[in-house]
């Protein structure tokens, strides 16, 4: 009985106490405004990221930012669940391709109103990045970078094979390449076409880029039917299979972890990835190489590209001051962002292009061009099953050496049918 | 419980909180997944009815069937394998070997390691240009198999990585049903002139049938729940030719956010586990008496 009554009196005690504390902290937002945020970068770019809010939190007495990292993995998951739930951040990472899946269903703010009331300086951002956060006039998030495919030389390589120019058509890579193999023995293009640990997604980004760079698209203007059955689809896809099985310079099965890991090792001459992998490179020792904007190998420039964007859950729409808080987080974090292309990714200000710290980065100024022929993916929700769908068709396709007419009849009939699910 | 006493309040009291999160993560979920099946549903946007339609729609749905092939294949391939494996590391702990409690051991070792630790371990091994098996084969001048990028060997790579790490489960249970068996039947046989492999097929395997049952059963839900181990390992590669079914049903519910349809396809898949186990519970049955 004695036992008990203590139980009870402790359990009276503690909740006494709970009440206390939980006064405690609601005297304590007097203080700065917190804006909590969730980034769903890891490894290399977590780092940089990190610097960066310190750096903000450093600099701001204000407002405070408080991270939690997300899993890249289970990121969308996690976030739609708390979107729905409304337990979601105050600042919130998505992929600019990703804005349909939440602006339909009113999950994110509208930022146009706010945006003008605080005057923010809209015309320093760059033009693509930022009509690509914008859906039916209205703007759903802010860029923070573009990360497009770009091309990646190993200069030492091809001075050896006698190379003196770096390809900026179809041909001049293939023959370079085959100058490569031939001289040195090493391998002519790392780009990867299996799927092991990641998806072969560089033979759809790459596939994607050729349709553009020779006027074509991969979704009609209005996203409701695929475009690239035809002779544009036909000269990008052979463009592929070829690489692999007609002119071999790039191995079958090669995987992504391969790919990347082929050029920074000095083995291949040419790599096609994300500006992402810049970071990697460059760490490598004695490894002379250049990364520039993919040439226009069938047509005129244009690269695939993805691009991080910010926004804010519509949920936070209650608190005027708490959203213009949140806003100059996300304008101080793309106005830095010469500390973010750190990491590789592309600024989308036009005045951290021009800015000293940016150009006295090595590789990025060489390759910040890209940003121009940069084309984001089309804006529908089907869009990352259609992308992955592709990738799967397209590494069958250039595994078996398939007859272009087939795998695009294929490719469309699959694409047509993933997009009418979504209707 | 205590003679004479009818009062069970206290029996439920002590059960409730095991009961209340085996109803709220287990039951609650179960039932309102069936629920969402009839509709769709996208998590962010409000319900829409559709009936029958998610089901209907699966079975036209050649990914599906190509999954529930491969996930199929997978069971074929690797539960009779298992059994196989897990009775003979049984037979050995329990024999006369002066390395059986090593044995027992380092089989079972394996098992404690998490899947995602396994199967990164293995994704190295196997690793087309830098792993060790590659590198051996270049030892005696043998091109480098793709062994998970290749799709003739892609479902064999994973299947035997899926051996190392789970034989050791079966043989714990093998194992332990071995033990029950009486010694003095093996001593019996034994002073009868009965030979080890006589012994093995007359007395071991008719004697430890209910386990053997017990044992397929398991090991057959287990194969057919297999996801992890590809996804980490083949990511379903080389194009698709390792999909399993419930690495599609996850795509297609988390990263496409179709949750009825997704939910659908785990309701048939949990129809054919349930179909199988009570099959392979019914021959077990008939075989005993």
């Amino acid at each position: 009985m004695k036992t008990k009554k203590l139980f009870i009196a402790l359990f009276i005690v503690m909740c006494c106490a709970s009440f206390i504390f939980a006064a405690g902290t609601k005297e304590m937002e007097e203080g700065p405004i917190e804006v909590s945020f969730w980034s769903l970068f890891t490894g290399g770019d977590g780092e940089y990221f990190d610097a960066i809010i310190e750096e903000f939190n450093n600099t701001h007495t204000d407002i405070q930012m408080t991270t939690d990292t997300v899993k890249f993995d289970n990121y969308y998951t996690k976030l739609t669940a708390a979107l729905a739930a409304g337990t979601a951040p105050d600042l919130v990472v998505v992929h600019q391709a990703r804005i349909r899946n939440y602006a339909p269903s009113n999950q994110l703010l509208v930022l146009d109103d706010y945006l003008e009331k605080i005057d923010a300086p809209m015309d320093d951002f760059v033009k693509s990045p930022l009509e690509a956060c914008m859906l039916d006039g209205k703007i759903y998030a802010l860029p923070l970078d573009v990360h497009p495919i770009i091309m990646y030389v190993n200069v030492g390589l091809l001075k050896e094979a006698g190379v003196n120019k770096i390809p900026t058509n179809y041909e001049e890579l293939i023959s370079a390449a085959q100058a490569v193999e031939k001289k040195t023995g090493k391998m002519g293009i790392a780009c990867d076409n299996t799927t092991a640990v990641y998806k072969a997604y560089t033979l759809t980004r790459l596939f994607f880029s050729m349709m553009h760079q020779q006027g074509g698209s991969m979704l009609s203007s209005d996203n409701s039917k695929a475009t690239f059955n035809n002779e544009k689809g036909v000269v990008a896809l052979k463009a592929l299979t070829d690489m692999v099985n007609k002119y071999k310079v790039t191995p079958k099965g090669l995987d992504y972890d391969t790919s990347v890991n082929s050029f920074k090792l000095g083995e291949a001459a040419f790599h096609f990835n994300g500006v992402w992998a810049t970071g990697t490179m460059e760490k490598a020792e004695g490894l002379d190489f250049v990364a520039v904007p993919l040439p226009g190998l069938v047509g005129k420039p244009a690269a695939w590209g993805g691009s991080h964007s910010l926004a804010i859950p519509a949920s936070k729409a209650v608190d005027e001051e708490h959203v213009n808080a949140i806003l100059e987080c996300m304008l101080w974090i793309t106005e830095h962002g010469d500390m973010w292309a750190k990491a590789g990714h592309i600024p989308v200000r036009e005045s951290v292009h021009k800015s000293a710290k940016f150009k006295a980065l090595p590789y990025r100024s060489d390759y910040a061009d890209a940003a121009a022929s940069f084309v984001a993916p089309p804006a529908t929700a089907a869009w990352s099953e259609i992308y992955s769908n592709m990738s799967d068709l397209l590494e069958y396709a250039v595994s078996n050496n398939s007859n272009p007419y087939t795998t695009l009849k294929e490719m469309e009939k699959r694409v047509n049918e993933i997009i009418a699910t979504y209707n | 419980m205590i003679p004479g006493n009818k009062d069970n309040r206290d029996g439920y009291l002590f059960a409730l909180p095991f009961l209340i999160v085996f109803v709220l993560f287990m039951i609650y979920p179960l039932i309102h997944g069936f629920f969402i099946s009839f509709f769709k549903w996208d998590i962010l946007s409000t319900k829409v009815f559709l009936g029958l339609d998610n089901y209907i729609k699966l079975f036209s749905d050649s990914k599906f069937y190509i999954s529930l092939w491969h996930t199929f294949k997978f069971v074929l391939i690797t539960t009779p394998v298992l059994l196989f494996l897990g009775f003979v590391m049984a037979l050995f702990v329990n024999s006369k070997s002066p390395f059986k409690k090593a044995g027992e051991n380092i089989f079972f070792l394996p098992y404690i390691f998490s899947m995602t630790v396994v199967s990164t371990l293995w994704a190295w091994l196997f690793q087309k240009q830098y792993g060790l098996f590659n590198h051996l084969l270049a030892i005696i001048n043998i091109e480098p198999v793709g062994w998970l990028t290749d799709p003739l060997w892609a479902m064999w790579s994973v299947s035997f990585a899926t051996f190392w790490w789970t034989a050791g489960f079966n043989m714990i249970l093998l194992s332990a049903g071995i033990k029950q068996i009486s010694r003095e039947v093996f001593e019996s046989a034994e002073i009868d002139g009965a030979s080890y492999l006589q012994r093995v097929k007359r007395i071991t395997i008719p004697l430890l049938k209910p386990t053997i049952v017990l044992c397929l059963i398991l090991q057959t839900i287990a194969s057919f729940n297999v996801f992890g181990q590809v996804y980490v390992m083949t990511g379903g590669g080389p194009y698709g030719k390792t999909r399993v079914l419930i690495q599609y049903i996850y795509e297609t519910g988390f990263n496409y956010f179709k949750m009825g349809y997704s939910a659908a396809m785990s309701y048939i898949l949990f129809l054919i586990i349930l179909i199988f186990s009570v099959l392979i519970n019914k021959l077990g049955e008939s075989n005993y008496d």
